[in-house]
């Protein structure tokens, strides 16, 4: 099944600043939530290990992450799919814009990602809450990296 | 593993528990009352029902841990003495059962009904209350009648119970 | 009538063990020494398997072994069979793509059965299943049938490139597009029928046992019919020969179709149980029970019917795409074909009939039969035709059908039925009364007063039982033959087992059969034991579906005593003394004619044991006789069921008010256990019209996979119900009897759908109608409130 979602969060750094740390695995890693493992294997792609609940659907999804449409430092789009066992998959993107900001930059994304197997069949009525909640997650981890690297 | 103790049916038992273990596996696997039983895994069907400490609790989503030192009242235990509690005879009676996977929820569920809401039970009341619990066979209207008839006599036992 | 004879309302035998929670089902039962099934399921609609790595799985605590298609295939394990050959127009045969019991290669809907882990507990399974990697390389999801026959779509199986599994037809269609051509109205409709899941409340499961001291196989499953098992795992799938197989169906916690047929599950159980040396044992939980047992129903169809000027029917056009799921499951192929088309002339005397069937391959669960299967979806084709055509002619729908009954019997219709007995004006008169139609209108004002919508909706069904001759369901294309067997055993002291091939799981055998037995034999009924459910008791039986047990397996019950009479009769003229002609049985009493010299049942059985008084070498000690019974016809259950309800247009509930049923099941043995049989059918059948509905978005997840998306109607959405019975009894067995099992799951959808439609004032709104959809149809159009 389907699911979208969108936001800004505006972050206390230069455009140049943010943009470093979208690029940098280590940042990644420590942002994402559940993220077990996320390792180069060429300069735009991942692979990543993260484990994650979702209402009764807890699993360790394993995965590739790529950065795509790459557009130095206004944006580019994130995508990635992971296989979660038993509980099923999860595949999708972000796209990612960057502008300017009187307090920083803002960050825009607007993901749209596709899951299906158990977390489809029970975890449907709760993914957009648990998708929001996790992207509130991220975004709190990477402002504090990006504040840390500012 | 922890080892837990609570008491079933008036006797004590105890057993061991994992921290997932739910209640209705430790009814089930460890302690071997099968009449419990599991429908439907979200708690939607009732199938599972038993009574702990005297109030309706769907065992499919109770954890057994948590019932550390509570009693706990399961179909098994309702019979007394050979004699079938007037909830299980009512059922018999009015032919609310099919094939019976149902049953052991409803005839809890039923005598927690009255114990709530009397012995006087009109149509409405209890096809709301049986809310809780899902049936596939009967289309619902002898398990209705069972449990008019049955709390009626739940009535007519207590009194006696009453003047003994 | 005795008190527990034919036609008493007899409480039933095995309630006892039922309400003290004394029921043995699969997932009651553990055996020693018994390890855990759980199953690797595709996450994907449609897939390529790359690649399983059960490598972390097999590292993981308690995890015994790890299998998978290629396991299978090793072993030569067959694949499931679908066992009823459809030929298409052209004379082809259908283009059945192989099933096998886990995947080979490809996954081809959510809840493929990948691989499975075997373990010590069920939770180390599980743990186990988490860490087995498969690689998928997804392929297009087909999940509904435009999706799948759109030009240019994946073929799911290379089998059927176009996933047209086969384009049937029925009828004469000459002679049907020549009665179109001269009809003066044609009424036409397009109707859904929507896909359900049958939900057994016992979920399923199976133990597989293997004794390697004697090489035997023991399942124990739940099934409506262990003997067809145990000759599709033996013959087809090669896990043993019969004789080393036996299959238990213990207590069964309702089937309504979806236990018939034989699942990967058990039989992977039962092949690894002899892989891992140990019980292997699975047990479905509510989410897989959604995802792999097979669905029902799930039709598109075109109707349309000729009327002439006098508003008689001339003829029927049909054509239905029927989704069959991702595989052909055991019966899949008949239902939309003949168990579904041969129904399409009703209760109706209609010249020439004419219906195509496209089956369809989707990636979804497979679809097979479930309450009724075939019937429900021909009787809410021809009931909304009927219901519609009549308004269209401005004819009460009633009188409209009363002038097209069938009145004459045997009635031979042009789709292969021919009706040998009935009287459907008596019974829809009959229900009318009951239902106290005349003053409908006076209630209808009276719910116009508080602002709602009041509906009167009618069903004159009818159906085709029994299922049964083999010969004639064999040409038809079925691979066995649907007799049924019984063996009666009287123990020397009188007491009696009888040995059936029907399967109970909710129908109450153990009492009516018992009922038969007394009252036959004329003795106690508590003296009677009825045994089913084994392979190694029964030695062969069809099982229970298509509301056979009375017609047919009581009626293998009935011959079979009817030799033990017989054979008894032969022993008391040795007892008494007489001719054998001369001796009487009746009442319990073996009588020489005109004499009281009499013994009875008991004393008689015991002399046939003794085998003092007769010669054993011209007599046979004992009394045991068995019996093969195949009927000459199908019966013919029919009736009306009518609803009214009441539509709130502010939010689109619709409430029951009332529901009247009056059926023809022929004769009855146990009026309360029939009448229990219909409630739970209309429960069914307004669940599909309200209700119930299995979604599978466009990516083909099933999201209607819990009790928290799929809506099971409860107590709270049904009335009480009045049931009415009237009587033409079969002539194709030799009690009478027609069935009753799935009359109501039958009759109940279109009496919902002709009310609301009633009520709406127009017939724009489709199965289910939930709140959301009859909110939405009452804004369309204006309803009869603001027409009026």
């Amino acid at each position: 099944m389907a699911m979208t979602m969108s936001g800004e969060v505006v972050l206390p750094a230069d455009k140049a600043t943010v943009w470093a740390k979208l690029n940098d695995p280590e940042t990644l890693k420590n942002s994402i939530p559940g993220c077990q493992s996320l390792e180069k294997t060429s300069d735009t792609s991942f692979a990543a290990v993260a484990k994650i609940k979702i209402g009764p659907v807890s699993a360790t999804f394993r995965g590739k992450v790529n950065l795509e449409d790459l557009d130095p430092p206004n944006g580019y789009r994130i995508a990635g799919e992971g296989e979660g066992g038993v509980a099923g998959f999860a595949k999708g993107g972000a796209v990612v814009k960057l502008s300017d900001d009187p307090a920083g930059t803002k960050l825009a994304y607007d993901v749209e990602a596709q899951i299906g197997g158990k977390l489809a069949q029970l975890g449907a009525r709760l993914i957009n809450g648990v998708a929001k909640k996790l992207a509130d997650e991220f975004f709190a981890k990477f402002a504090e990296a990006v504040k840390a690297g500012a | 593993m922890p080892t837990l103790s609570m008491t079933v049916n008036g006797k004590p038992v105890s057993g061991e528990a994992e921290g997932r273990t739910l209640l209705v596996q430790f009814l089930r696997e460890t302690l071997r009352l099968t009449g419990t039983h599991v429908g439907c895994d979200t708690s939607q069907c009732g199938a599972c029902l038993v009574h702990i400490d005297g109030k309706a609790v769907k065992s499919c989503t109770t954890l057994a841990l948590a019932c550390a030192g509570a009693s706990i009242t399961t179909i098994e235990g309702l019979a007394r003495d050979g004699k079938l509690h007037p909830m299980q005879e009512a059922f018999r009676e009015n032919h609310g059962l099919q094939c019976g996977f149902c049953t052991p929820g409803m005839i809890m569920s039923a005598i927690d009904m009255v114990n709530r809401k009397g012995t006087d039970l009109d149509e409405q009341t209890i096809r709301h209350e049986l809310e809780g619990n899902i049936c596939r066979c009967t289309g619902y209207h002898n398990i209705v009648k069972s449990i008019a008839a049955g709390a009626a006599a739940m009535g007519k036992e207590g009194l006696r119970q009453a003047a003994e | 009538m005795s008190a527990t004879g034919i036609g008493a309302r007899v409480v039933r035998k095995e309630d006892h063990r039922f309400i003290t929670g004394k029921g043995r089902y699969v997932d009651d039962i553990n055996r020693p020494g018994q390890s855990h099934a759980y199953f690797v399921r595709s996450p994907h609609a449609h897939a390529t398997i790359k690649s399983v790595d059960a490598s972390e799985a097999l590292k993981k605590p308690g995890v015994l072994a790890v299998f998978t298609g290629a396991d299978i295939a090793a072993d030569k394990i067959g694949g499931l069979i679908c066992g009823w050959m459809i030929h298409s127009k052209d004379g082809s045969p259908m283009k059945a793509g192989a099933h096998p019991a886990l995947a080979q290669g490809k996954a081809r809907y959510v809840g493929d059965h990948v691989a499975v882990v075997i373990a010590e507990t069920l939770a180390q399974a599980r743990d186990g299943a988490e860490a087995v990697v498969v690689d998928y390389e997804e392929l297009p999801p087909l999940p509904d049938m435009t999706l799948a026959t759109a030009k240019g779509a994946a073929a799911i199986h290379a089998e059927a490139p176009d996933n047209i599994v086969y384009n049937w037809h029925l009828g004469d269609k000459a002679a049907t597009d020549a009665a179109f051509a001269k009809a003066k109205h044609v009424t036409k409709l397009d109707i859904v029928n929507n896909r359900l899941v049958p939900n057994a409340m016992e979920p399923r499961a199976a133990i597989g046992e293997y004794d390697d001291g004697d090489g035997v196989f023991t399942l124990y499953t739940t099934s409506q019919n262990p003997h067809v098992a145990r000759l599709v795992l033996s013959a087809f799938i090669g896990i043993a020969p019969e004789n080393k197989l036996r299959v238990i169906a213990p207590d069964v916690g309702g089937g309504f179709g979806s236990k018939i047929f034989i699942y990967a599950e058990e039989t992977i159980c039962v092949w690894a149980a002899k892989k891992v040396g140990r019980p292997v044992k699975w047990t479905a939980d509510r989410t897989e029970e959604f995802l792999a047992v097979a669905h029902g129903r799930d039709h598109l169809t075109h109707a349309e019917l000729a009327l002439d000027g006098d508003n008689r029917i001339l003829g029927m056009r049909v054509s239905t795409k029927a989704n069959l799921g991702a595989y052909l499951s055991t019966f899949a192929s008949s239902v939309p074909t003949y168990l579904y088309a041969p129904l399409l002339s009703g209760q109706y005397n209609i010249p020439s009939i004419y219906c195509e069937v496209d089956g369809v391959y989707t990636t979804t669960a497979p679809v097979d039969a479930y309450r009724g299967a075939g019937r429900p979806e021909a009787t809410y084709v021809v009931e909304r035709l009927i219901e519609v055509a009549a308004r269209e002619r401005r004819m009460d729908p009633t009188a409209f059908r009363e002038m097209n009954f069938v009145r004459q019997f045997p009635h031979q219709t042009p789709v292969i039925m021919m009706y040998d007995a009935g009287n459907y004006p008596l019974a829809l008169k009959t229900a009318m009364d009951m239902h106290d139609v005349k003053t409908f209108a006076q209630r209808r004002s009276e719910s116009e007063r508080r602002g709602k919508l009041r509906g009167l909706g009618y069903s004159a069904y009818i159906e085709a039982c029994g299922i049964a001759p083999s010969a004639a369901v064999g040409s038809l294309g079925a691979g066995v033959g649907l007799w049924e067997s019984a063996e009666v055993r009287v123990n020397p002291i009188g007491t009696v087992e009888v040995l059936t091939g029907s399967h109970a799981h909710g129908q109450g055998h153990e009492t009516t059969f018992a009922q038969v037995v007394a009252d036959r034999l004329g003795i106690p009924i508590e003296n009677v034991s009825i045994v089913h459910g084994d392979t190694d008791k029964v030695q062969m039986g069809m099982g229970t579906y298509g509301s056979r047990s009375g017609a047919v397996g009581i009626s293998a019950i009935v011959k079979a005593l009817d030799k033990v009479v017989a054979k008894g009769k032969k022993v008391a003229s040795h007892v008494l003394e007489a001719s054998e002609g001369d001796i009487e049985f009746k009442d319990g009493q073996f009588q020489v004619k005109g004499t009281d010299k009499k013994a009875g049942f008991g004393d008689i059985a015991l002399q046939a044991y003794i085998a003092h008084k007769f010669n054993g070498q011209e007599l046979e000690p004992g009394l045991k006789e068995g019996a093969f019974y195949d009927p000459t016809n199908f019966t013919f259950p029919a009736g009306v069921h009518i609803c009214e309800l009441e539509i709130d247009p502010s939010t689109g509930a619709t409430e029951i008010k009332k529901w009247t049923a009056v059926d023809d099941f022929g004769n009855v043995i146990n009026p309360m256990i029939v009448e229990g049989q219909v409630h739970g059918g209309i429960a069914q059948g307004v669940g599909q019209a309200l209700a119930e509905q299995a979604v599978y978005d466009k990516s083909g997840q099933l999201l209607t996979a819990s009790y928290m998306d799929y809506c099971m109607p409860r107590a709270d959405d049904l009335p009480s119900f009045e049931i009415g019975m009237i009587t033409t009894p079969a002539p194709s067995n030799p009690l009478g009897l027609k069935g009753c099992g799935e009359a109501g799951a039958i009759a109940a959808p279109p009496a919902v759908i002709n009310a609301i439609t009633d009520a709406l004032g127009h017939e724009d709104i489709a199965m289910p109608a939930t709140p959301q959809a009859v909110w939405r149809a009452c804004q369309k159009r204006p309803s009869r409130l603001a027409a009026e």
